[in-house]
């Protein structure tokens, strides 16, 4: 995105003068929406971002939240829509690479990778081709670095057959006295380390802050390929230099290259720069403003004082990292940027960090109104047992396999919970106790594109859920917002109200959010927004990985327990959309009281051994719940429904297929359910012993005159075939 | 009449190779072949297809490779030809 004749305005301002036509480059550059946040600063402060765990918040490269008192987890999540549109295998590959290098800014080791897809309809043979090459980019990525993704998210539909959203997200753990909490002094040098610049992704950040043109081969400029073997060596490189503090700061290159890296550091300590672009290793001859705004990946910036660069260079070397000390850091407060002895810009680095914020003009279009339509007209049930197996084959529901088995889950032997077993990843620590994380991803774009408010507080629930449902207790979110085009009131509503969202429900769930991303431009060339999505992040702590809870039902005899009363809540429900294409009515309520008191419950019993089994009910509702705990277990059950604790009067499709909020399914031993029920009046959570577990290889469900049977074998195989048959077949 | 054709696929001039960049740093010159310039890795794809003459061989192999998606045109040439 160009600058706006405004801007330009300002930038003479700030100078004094005509700028060069190296500063207007930098300025171009650092003022996209993409590096300077310029349309969501002014929102973005009511996000709740401090919490006693929380050691460093929003502003450095990534979050560092206190996990247990010797360990820190660093956790941050990153889009790469954009990139991935154009090029889909390597604009995925390089959003990895990116995350990864936030991870090591702050000192951290990255352990975990989670990918969040929000993709085109698979029988499209465009968007087909996106998802096996994005998919494909994250594994071969990951895999090669050496970093497994253990967790995601995924969701299929139409709207993003031409723009995906690409979300990733990386977590690494440091004991405390290894993160780099120092700040650059003056005095200290700047060391660029890793690729050798070149012409690849000139103004990519510019190029993500407008909507892709239909044009695509113009934005040759933009394409980056990823460098997985360098990358590599920068993880390794960098974890010596933290063990020997030999860096007093460390920054990613990313959005903004140069000029982005070296303004935000120098802003933020309220120092300046000299710099001398003609030290920068490069690939090919690039004129000083292609060494400015070059995003050329796999490359970091070191701050290090003149005392030890000696050895931080034989380091770099032994690791054959390439590298350049580029000059360095003073108390001017600007920064001067020189080439070949010529003073190519001079600038203020807290003016060219930080334009001033827009608050843009927001307005709710007509089409919001059918998130508020409640639902009084209902189309007829069809064949419930049809239903289950048809919402047991959608893209959205069917086992996610054909992309997690290709990623190398496994690697680094810390995975304790595997992907399809539980409702988050749980990952050991390595440090010879028992103590892990848990970690888990989530958004859904059908509900935050139908009622962005409620859509976005829904899924940091669902994330909270998702953690309390393995057995971990949740410490702190990142955010991604994913929208349209904040020059546009009626793109930016949805953007303010997801953000909205995602501050009210993280404040009352006690979870900071520590840190994000904000996404926009992504529409189409014709200008339509894709759905707009909240992605959300969580980590917990969970202190013994072994009694982490899977949801796979492991016995036959146990009972089995709704936790949490069912509404009858169909609006931007999976059934309603897979079975009938309705998409519209009041989406499930966020109810923020009954999340806290029933995670507490689920918690509590995990920890007190009396469960064998949780998942946590989400799309699809009860009746797909309990049949991916059934297939994963290959235990059969059978339940009466009218026992189910439901409020209001609904259908029964409404009941078995609702998404009510809060809820949990339990297989728990004959012997523990007075215990838990105790627990359960004592705290005030709503339970229900519905059934129990059974043999003979079928789930039956009852109801008030009717019942359901479905063969496990069938379901089994739907619910694994169906996402790679969809992949696979019919393009 | 059956005619082979080759299918050659790599990055553009101009987008990068780290593969290539990978086995030329790390491989060729640090066993001293200091005379290899450079390195760029593809990908061959070799065909037999059933047409008349050759050009249609290859002009069905280029549609297939465009539609069917064996290379992205935003990243990659393609080369396609005739072996022998």
């Amino acid at each position: 995105m160009p600058l706006t004749t405004e801007e330009v305005e300002e930038i003479r301002r700030i100078l004094g003068r005509e700028p060069t036509l190296e500063e207007l480059a930098m300025f171009e550059a650092q003022w996209s929406e993409h590096c300077s946040y310029k349309s969501s600063r002014v929102l973005l402060k009511l996000l709740p971002s401090t919490g006693r765990h929380v050691i460093v918040g929003v502003g450095r490269d990534a979050p560092a939240v206190e996990l247990y008192p010797d360990t820190a987890v660093v956790f941050k999540i990153e889009s790469h829509n954009h990139p991935s549109a154009v090029d889909p295998y390597n604009g995925a590959a390089t959003g990895i690479g990116g995350i990864v290098r936030d991870i090591l800014a702050m000192g951290a080791k990255p352990i975990a990778l989670l990918d969040m897809l929000y993709l085109g309809d698979p029988g499209n043979p465009h968007a087909n081709w996106l998802i096996r090459g994005i998919v494909r980019g994250i594994s071969d990525y990951g895999n090669r670095i050496g970093v497994p993704t253990v967790a995601g998210d995924t969701f299929f539909d139409s709207r993003f057959n031409r723009q995906p959203l690409v979300n990733v997200a990386c977590v690494g753990v440091a004991s405390r006295e290894r993160l780099v909490l120092s700040s650059p002094r003056p005095g200290d040098l700047i060391i660029v380390m890793g690729n050798a610049t070149g012409r690849d992704g000139l103004l990519g950040s510019s190029f993500a802050s407008k909507a892709l043109s239909d044009n695509v081969d113009s934005d040759i400029g933009a394409v980056q390929v990823g460098d997985p073997l360098t990358e590599k060596l920068l993880i390794d490189a960098i974890q010596v230099l933290v063990g020997e503090k030999l860096v007093s700061y460390i920054k990613d290159l990313g959005g903004g290259g140069l000029t982005t890296a070296i303004s935000e550091v120098a802003a933020e300590h309220g120092l300046g720069a000299v710099v001398h672009l003609e030290k920068l290793h490069t690939r090919q001859s690039l004129s000083p403003l292609e060494l400015l705004v070059s995003e050329s990946q796999e490359r970091m910036l070191l701050s290090v004082e003149p005392e030890v660069a000696d050895r931080v260079a034989q380091i770099l070397e032994k690791f054959d990292v390439s590298y350049s000390v580029i000059g360095h850091f003073d108390d001017s407060g600007r920064i001067r940027v020189y080439h070949g002895g010529r003073l190519v810009a001079d600038v203020p680095a807290r003016d060219l960090a930080k334009p001033k914020a827009v608050r843009r003009d927001s307005r709710p279009p007509n089409e919001a109104l059918k998130g508020l339509q409640p639902l009084t007209r209902l189309p007829t049930p069809p064949n419930l047992k049809d239903a289950i197996l048809k919402l047991l084959s959608s893209p959205n529901t069917a086992s996610k396999r054909w992309i997690f088995e290709q990623y190398d889950y496994e690697v680094g032997i810390r995975t304790a919970v595997k992907p399809g077993y539980g409702d988050a990843a749980v990952l050991r620590l390595l440090d010879g106790s028992c103590r892990g994380l848990a970690v888990k991803g989530d958004a859904n774009p059908r509900y935050t594109s139908l009622d962005p408010f409620t859509g976005a507080a829904n899924t940091v629930a669902e994330c909270f859920r998702n953690l309390v449902a393995v057995g971990s207790r949740p410490i702190a979110i990142v955010d991604e917002l994913n929208a349209g085009n904040p020059e546009k009131p009626e793109h930016y509503w949805y953007f303010e109200m997801m953000l909205k969202g995602v501050a009210w429900m993280a404040g009352e769930l006690g979870l900071p959010v520590v840190g994000g991303k904000v996404s926009f431009y992504n529409e189409d060339s014709q200008g339509r927004q894709v759905r707009p999505t909240a992605t959300i992040v969580g980590v917990g702590r969970i202190r013994d990985v072994r009694r982490a809870a899977t949801m796979d039902f492991k016995q036959l005899g146990s009972l089995i327990v709704v936790v949490g009363a069912t509404y009858p809540e169909l609006g931007g429900s999976e059934y309603l959309s897979a079975i009938f294409g309705i998409e519209e009515g009041e989406i499930p309520r966020p109810r923020p009281a009954t999340e806290l008191r029933n995670a507490k419950f689920v918690y509590r019993a995990i920890r007190r051994g009396l469960v064998r089994a949780v998942h946590d009910i989400s799309g699809g509702g009860l009746a797909v719940a309990l049949l991916e705990m059934a297939v994963r277990g290959g235990v059969g059950f059978e339940v009466d429904l009218s026992k189910l604790v439901v409020r209001g009067d609904g259908r029964f499709d409404e009941i078995l297929f609702s998404e009510t909020q809060a809820r949990y399914i339990i297989e728990a031993d004959e012997n523990a359910v007075e215990e838990l029920i105790k627990y359960a009046q004592l705290m005030g959570v709503d339970v229900s012993i519905i059934g129990r577990t059974a043999g003979g290889g079928r789930a039956l469900l009852r109801y008030d005159g009717g019942s359901i049977t479905v063969e496990l074998d069938e379901a089994a195989s739907l619910y694994e075939r169906s996402f790679e048959d969809a992949i696979e077949g019919g393009v | 009449m059956l005619h082979r054709i080759e299918v050659v696929v790599k990055n553009k001039h101009g987008v990068r190779d780290p593969e290539g960049e990978t086995i030329h740093r790390h491989l060729i010159l640090r066993k001293g072949y200091s005379e290899v310039k450079s390195v760029r890795v593809g990908k061959y794809i070799a065909m037999d297809v059933e047409a008349e003459t050759r050009e249609q061989a290859i002009d069905k192999v280029r549609e297939l490779c465009e539609r069917l998606r064996l290379y992205n045109p935003i990243v990659h040439d393609v080369e396609v030809r005739v072996y022998g």
